[in-house]
């Protein structure tokens, strides 16, 4: 067990135990030890064990929950499938966790009006799926679409690499059904635009699960585009690239995704996924551009002209849909194709305008030589959202460490030249004692105020986005991941 | 820090750090694994399994009941590994959890002498399992299946929709064919080795029998080779593995490979096993290289003739069909084309794509035996997909997936013909109609 | 109020400067909201100052509404208390501008018409186009969560707004999002300020995406004789491919409330329903959005098309403008009048359409009405002429359409502008939505005391 786990509650209480089966019935309630520790991780580095895991099957099931919770004074954790990669899913003071798994029904589907009513457990892609012969499409796609939830993405506000053009979750969600941790029902928005009052949706979109559970979802459905171009630019110098990207945005170019990958990262990818990526190079641009068929065919002619102008060795324009795939299966398997070359490895999240891709680029491989750590390039290039990946063996102290100290610097960086902590990862339990850099403790005093608002007792996802109140400028030391420590 | 906990784990073959640990648990595999899909729980995901490998060999979880159940409920269809961005071996971590299980787990008497009794003592012996499938088949011709099901006794027993996902026997058993050659129709473009299979030699005869005509008509000489035996594919999944290297070793003692310019199987679920040899001996193993030779030259029957090309003139079918991707040629031979290509080449042919197709019917082996109920739960859901489509015809690439569609359309009243890939393209190329 | 108007504009002068701060009832009276009259205007110059002022008043609880160009104040119910007019003219500077990163932090003062020149400079803009553009504020528009034709491929400000700095109710300077194109750090809790019309905080910076300009820009108009022929109009262009910048569905039943003076005569004759499309890119591209509408409009509704026009640079310029102003033609209006804002889906502005006609018709009143691709629709009623009779009528009207958005489903409702006197016996923001108690408890995180604009907004805040 990690030494720094915070919890302090042993076993769950037998009655709210009986309570709780009474309510989901035997199958919808986890609480055997074997079957919390696989409550215990999410897609992130963070662990910590849920004392019982709970299935609701209907919004009435999520209002009792939480009445349960409440009235046992114990935390209360949202989940959807786990991919989240800030510990937002995590019962980091232990308590029930609510997955979400089971509520997976898409309620409605109006093409008329563009929109569709789902059920939290809705995975992400499945939306898109079932409204792709009427020709539309859920449009944020985090790169786990194919497993994270909508609910999930509710709370993230999750992005991903069409966000560019598209916007992300906030932009696309226009009324929700949460239980708040008192089990109160409440409706936020309305499926019409423009709901007289205060933009309670807006506000609860992000909030990373600390203000309510989230029973239904209403979104915008977006007409797919009539034709995508991809392409992709090869550059030998990583200057080449940025400078692209920061051209192709003051061009007014806005592409529908611009991804970079480093020359690196690029090796390890093909190595895997053979998308026919160079491996003699130190960066491509993976571009699309969509929309009318001439807006596309012009706007490819556009980006290809800038990338020629700022010495692309090469650039490829896929021929056809596989071709396509093929080049965009390399760019979202890169995360794994990296994970595949060490034992553990770290991914960043933070942001910057876009001018300051250059400079910050060579502060990262700055802090790659100071540490003697690889750290791979896989980003957001068209909006200024980097993840570096900082491999490492889990199993070395020193090594670890370094990771995050240069995690932390990257993070500094980014701050320095006014960007941000987390562009769609989320703050969670990882990057709470990074909030202080950005934000005054007044800043911080009236996010906590807000949240109380709906969270009055704090028992709803405990230990996330706000450090403790009390806790600025404490020293933090990461659990370790499961698989430190490596069987004797 | 407390002291080092001992592994559950022991002996050689074992799952190892350097394999799970390759799992980032990002959670991406989930949403693509039938029993994930069906009960939502972390501990029936392949993440959650992974997870469970972990905890065992750190320690930190018991080789017990649960592990038991839920390494078990896994279907080892391995849609997990096409999912996967980190490329987890999953299917050799599970096989290898399995090993454990076998060789350190006390399952139930009964459970122990009917695992016992069918991979020891029946799928490595030929002659035995024409023997059981003799009784088998005079249960079904004689009237007992039909008094069976009609008195209820099936019934009583609970066996009623087990009994259904049953084969059924042929009269005509394939093994009388072992040791022929068959020569290539027309000019001679390859020679082929077929490997039989254990089981499908007894039901699916007539299925063999058709991938030997597809395979002459399009200019291959095929040779089935004597002393063949059983892949092994079902005791290397069930964690059986010295059964399963035993058979490795006979069959590459009975199938010279450098002969052939390919060994043939349409067996999905033998072929990716075939392909994977190699795994099943340790790299200082005598039989290793030998192994990796013999994979080398598996080909799956719909892979080898996309890629050779169709020559045997095919007449018009006009037939709505739909393609289910047996799961180890999609996910464990990531072969998704090559079925799909022959299917579009015959015409007349309308083949019309249903969701999910590349998901597990359930049928996995003997999983539509040991875990019916889930099993018949995928099957429903398929069906439901099938349905969609308003084919009038299933396709696939595998026996059991065949069996299992077979049951699915029978149970659910769909009326669906269920076919293998070249089985429609015998059907296109045979004259007699 | 215990204080004298001279106290208090001597306790402002300590915290603004006395050049800032004005007591004169003559200068004061520009600042009336709903016939109230503060008691003193301060304009401060810095968020320093806003925050002493806030905290003075606060202290001696004083109520404020923020203003700006002071074009939107008709907007809500009058307010319970109103002492200070906090004039925010005078925090007006950009404070950052990044044009390769299309980002922008400005000062909530700033004119839009100062942004587009400053935008415009390098070929960018804010897809802004409100109402009394030429005089409004940033911070003004966005604060009153008027909105803007460009909404059908921009979004709304909440959509492309990055971050802002506000002064809480207790005085207090804090901010909430960042300067960058994609963040999720904290609570988005600006997004809560765009449209909450002052009563959560004042705002003292506004960071915002800004966009490329596009090089050209058409509008096509396509005339129908009766609503559904609009309105199936609309639904074949949101099925088609086309990424119109604006989709907007015009009637009048009495053309003197569109004020065109020399309008393309056919368009807006009475009983005419006409969509205008903007598109905008290259000439290939437009000439494929001229040859698809066509055919679309001619498809909507064969017998409904009465005609199908580009139109000419001059018509475009003054149409755009006249959109633009649409939601605003009541305050503009010479004879008492009022706007409602009805929030609908797409799917239902057919039925909306013929309910406004027969409705309007019944309470003998000229109308006019506007709705856009999205489903929010503008609805203009004019009193015939000054008389007491015509503004019974026309109360009589608006009452009835706000019921009718109740009891007839038409969409939520918001008497967005109305003569005063009609806000004595009618809320004009309908009725509170179940999630009224969550606003409430905001609204008492942010603003204690209740001094910011008290009453104004919904149920009350």
């Amino acid at each position: 067990m990690p030494a720094n786990e915070t919890r302090q509650s042993t076993a769950i209480d037998s009655r709210l135990l009986r309570d709780l089966k009474k309510l989901l019935g035997k199958d919808g309630v986890l609480h055997k030890p074997e079957d919390l520790l696989l409550y215990e991780y999410d897609g992130s580095v963070e662990v910590a064990r849920p004392d019982c895991v709970v299935f609701p099957r209907t919004a009435e099931d999520v209002v009792g929950i939480a009445q349960l919770a409440n009235r046992h004074k114990i935390p209360l954790v949202g989940r959807g499938a786990g991919t989240g990669l800030s510990g937002g899913a995590i019962a980091r003071h232990g308590g029930i966790i609510t997955s979400f798994a089971r509520m997976n029904r898409i309620v409605e589907i109006d093409a008329d009006n563009q929109r569709a009513r789902v059920q939290p457990g809705v995975v992400n892609a499945d939306l898109s799926t079932a409204v792709e012969h009427l020709g539309l499409h859920y449009a944020p796609d985090p790169s786990s679409q194919k497993a994270c939830t909508i609910g999930g993405n509710v709370s993230e506000n999750s992005g991903g690499p069409h966000t560019l053009a598209y916007g992300v979750t906030t932009n696309h969600v226009v009324a929700l059904e949460i239980v708040l941790p008192s089990g109160e029902l409440v409706h936020l928005g309305s499926t019409a635009l423009d709901a007289p009052g205060y933009d309670l949706t807006g506000l609860f979109v992000g909030s990373e699960g600390t203000f309510g559970l989230v029973t239904e979802i209403t979104v915008k459905l977006t007409r797919l585009p009539e034709a995508i171009k991809t392409l992709l630019a090869i550059y030998d110098s990583i200057d080449d690239a940025t400078e692209t990207v920061a051209e192709i945005t003051a061009r007014g170019i806005t592409p529908a995704a611009c991804e970079m990958l480093d020359g690196w990262t690029i090796r390890a990818v093909e190595d895997y996924v053979h998308a026919g990526f160079p491996l003699n190079c130190s960066a491509i641009l993976l571009i699309d551009v969509d929309g009318l068929r001439e807006v596309a065919e012009a706007e490819a002619k556009d980006v290809e002209d800038v990338c020629r102008r700022h010495r692309a060795r090469e650039v490829r324009v896929a021929r056809d849909a596989r071709e396509r795939d093929l080049l965009w299966k390399g760019r979202k398997n890169a995360f794994g194709a990296a994970g595949r070359l060490a034992p553990s490895y770290y991914t960043q999240d933070g942001v910057i305008p876009r001018t300051k891709l250059p400079a910050t680029l060579r502060r990262i491989s700055e802090i790659s030589k100071k540490y003697g750590l690889q750290i791979g390039n896989v980003f957001h290039a068209g909006d200024g959202n980097l993840h570096p990946i900082i491999l490492f063996d889990e199993r070395n102290e020193k090594q670890f460490r370094d990771t995050i100290r240069a995690a932390d610097e990257i993070i500094e960086f980014c701050i320095q030249v006014g960007g941000s902590i987390t562009g769609e990862h989320g703050v969670g339990m990882e990057k709470d004692r990074l909030m202080p850099l950005l934000f005054s403790e007044a800043d911080l005093n009236l996010m906590r105020r807000v949240r109380d608002v709906f969270n009055p007792t704090g028992l709803l996802n405990p230990g996330k986005i706000l450090p403790d109140s009390k806790g600025c400028g404490e020293i933090y030391v990461r659990p370790q991941p499961a698989s430190a420590a490596p069987p004797a | 820090m407390a002291a080092p906990l001992a592994s559950g784990f022991a002996g050689a073959d074992k799952p190892e750090y350097a394999d799970y640990s390759r799992c980032i648990h990002c959670g991406l595999c989930l949403n693509h694994c039938p029993t994930y899909r069906l009960w939502h729980q972390e501990a029936d995901s392949p993440r959650g399994r992974i997870r469970q490998m972990h905890l065992v060999d750190e320690g930190r979880l018991e080789l017990g009941a649960g592990f038991v159940t839920h390494i078990d409920r896994c279907l080892d269809c391995r849609a997990c590994e096409t999912a996967c961005p980190s490329g987890v071996e999953y299917g050799k971590l599970v096989e290898l959890a399995r090993t454990q299980i076998e060789q350190r787990y006390k399952r139930p008497l009964a459970s122990r002498a009917a695992r016992d009794f069918v991979y020891r003592r029946l799928l490595p012996y030929p002659k035995r399992i024409a023997a059981a499938a003799r009784i088998l088949w005079v249960y079904q011709r004689s009237g007992l299946a039909a008094l069976a099901r009609s008195s209820g006794a099936l019934r009583l027993l609970g066996l009623q929709q087990r009994e259904r996902l049953m084969p059924e026997i042929d009269s005509k058993f394939f093994f009388s064919e072992m040791g022929k050659t068959y020569p290539a129709r027309g000019a001679r473009r390859a020679r082929v080795a077929f490997f039989a299979g254990c089981v499908a030699q007894v039901t699916f005869s007539d299925l063999n029998r058709a991938t030997i005509r597809v395979l002459q008509a399009n200019g291959c000489e095929v040779v089935v080779p004597a002393n063949q035996v059983c892949c092994g594919a079902l005791p290397a999944h069930a964690g059986v593995r010295d059964v399963a290297r035993d058979l490795a070793r006979a069959n590459l003692a009975a199938v010279p490979e450098k002969d052939f310019d390919a060994i043939i199987t349409n067996a999905a679920g033998c072929g990716s096993t075939l392909k994977e040899y190699a795994h099943l001996f340790g790299g200082n193993d005598a039989s290793h290289q030998p192994a990796a030779r013999f994979a080398s030259k598996i080909r799956d029957v719909s892979e080898f003739l996309a890629e050779l090309g169709l020559t045997a003139p095919l007449r018009t079918l006009p037939l709505r069909v739909t393609y289910q991707d047996s799961c180890h040629l999609a996910h464990g031979q990531k072969i998704r084309e090559a079925p799909r290509k022959l299917i579009r080449a015959v015409p007349g042919v309308e083949l019309v794509e249903m969701p999910w197709a590349d998901q597990c019917c359930g049928s996995a082996g003997v999983y539509n035996v040991t875990e019916t109920k889930a099993s018949l739960e995928l099957l429903g859901l398929k069906m439901g997909s099938v349905r969609e489509t308003k084919a009038q015809a299933i396709v696939t690439a595998n026996p059991g997936c065949i069996l299992q569609l077979r049951a699915g359309a029978e149970i659910h009243g769909t009326g669906h013909e269920v076919l293998h890939v070249v089985e429609l393209l015998d059907r296109a190329i045979s004259r007699r109609d | 109020m215990s204080m004298t108007s001279t106290e208090i504009a001597s306790r402002l002068a300590e915290i603004a400067g006395a050049a800032n701060v004005a007591s004169d009832p003559a200068q004061t009276a520009a600042y009336r909201v709903d016939g109230k009259t503060p008691a003193a205007v301060a304009r401060p110059g810095s968020s320093e100052e806003v925050a002493g002022i806030v905290k003075f008043a606060a202290a001696e609880r004083l109520a404020i509404i923020p203003t700006g160009a002071r074009t939107k104040l008709g907007i809500g119910m009058p307010p319970r208390q109103y002492d200070l007019a906090l004039d925010m003219t005078g925090l007006d500077r950009v404070v950052a501008y990044d044009p390769g990163d299309l980002t922008l932090s400005v000062e909530p003062g700033i004119t839009l018409r100062k942004l587009e020149s400053v935008l415009g400079e390098h070929k960018q803009f804010l897809p802004l186009e409100v109402p009394f553009m030429d005089r409004a504020t940033a911070g003004g528009t966005i604060a009153s969560g008027v909105d803007s034709p460009l909404r059908q491929l921009y979004g709304t400000a909440r959509d492309y707004l990055l971050g802002m700095e506000f002064v809480t109710g207790d005085g207090v300077a804090t901010k909430s999002g960042g300067r960058v194109v994609k963040n999720v750090t904290g609570y988005d809790i600006h997004k809560l300020m765009a449209g909450a019309l002052g009563t959560l905080g004042v705002i003292t910076k506004i960071n915002l995406r800004t966009f490329p300009m596009p090089r050209m820009t058409r509008t096509y108009v396509a005339t129908f004789r009766w609503a559904n022929g609009a309105c199936e109009f609309r639904h074949a262009i949101a099925r088609s491919h086309l990424r119109p910048q604006s989709i907007e569905i015009i009637a009048a039943r009495d053309s003197s409330l569109l004020r065109l003076d020399d309008r393309p005569e056919a368009l807006f004759d009475k009983g005419r329903w006409s969509v205008l499309v903007s598109a905008a890119g290259e000439a290939g591209v437009l000439d494929r959005y001229r040859s698809e509408l066509e055919t679309l409009a001619r498809g909507a509704d064969r017998n409904a098309l009465e005609s199908f026009t580009e139109l000419s640079d001059a018509d475009q310029e003054r149409l755009t403008s006249y959109i633009r102003e649409f939601p605003a033609l009541a305050p503009k209006a010479s004879q008492p009048a009022a706007i409602l804002k009805i929030s609908a889906l797409p799917k239902s502005l057919v039925g909306l359409a013929e309910g406004i006609r027969s409705m309007a018709i019944k309470h003998d009143v000229p109308w006019a009405v506007m709705m856009r691709g999205v489903g929010v629709t503008y609805l203009a009623l004019m009193a015939r002429d000054q008389s007491a009779e015509s503004l019974r009528h026309l109360k009589d009207a608006c009452s009835s359409a706000l019921r009718c958005c109740v009891e007839r489903m038409w969409g939520r409702g918001v008497m967005l502008w109305c003569p005063p006197e009609f806000k004595r016996e009618m809320n004009v923001w309908g009725e509170s939505s179940s999630d009224f108690a969550l606003m409430q408890k905001l609204k008492n995180v942010f603003d204690a005391h209740g001094i910011f604009a008290p009453g104004r907004f919904v149920g009350g805040l």
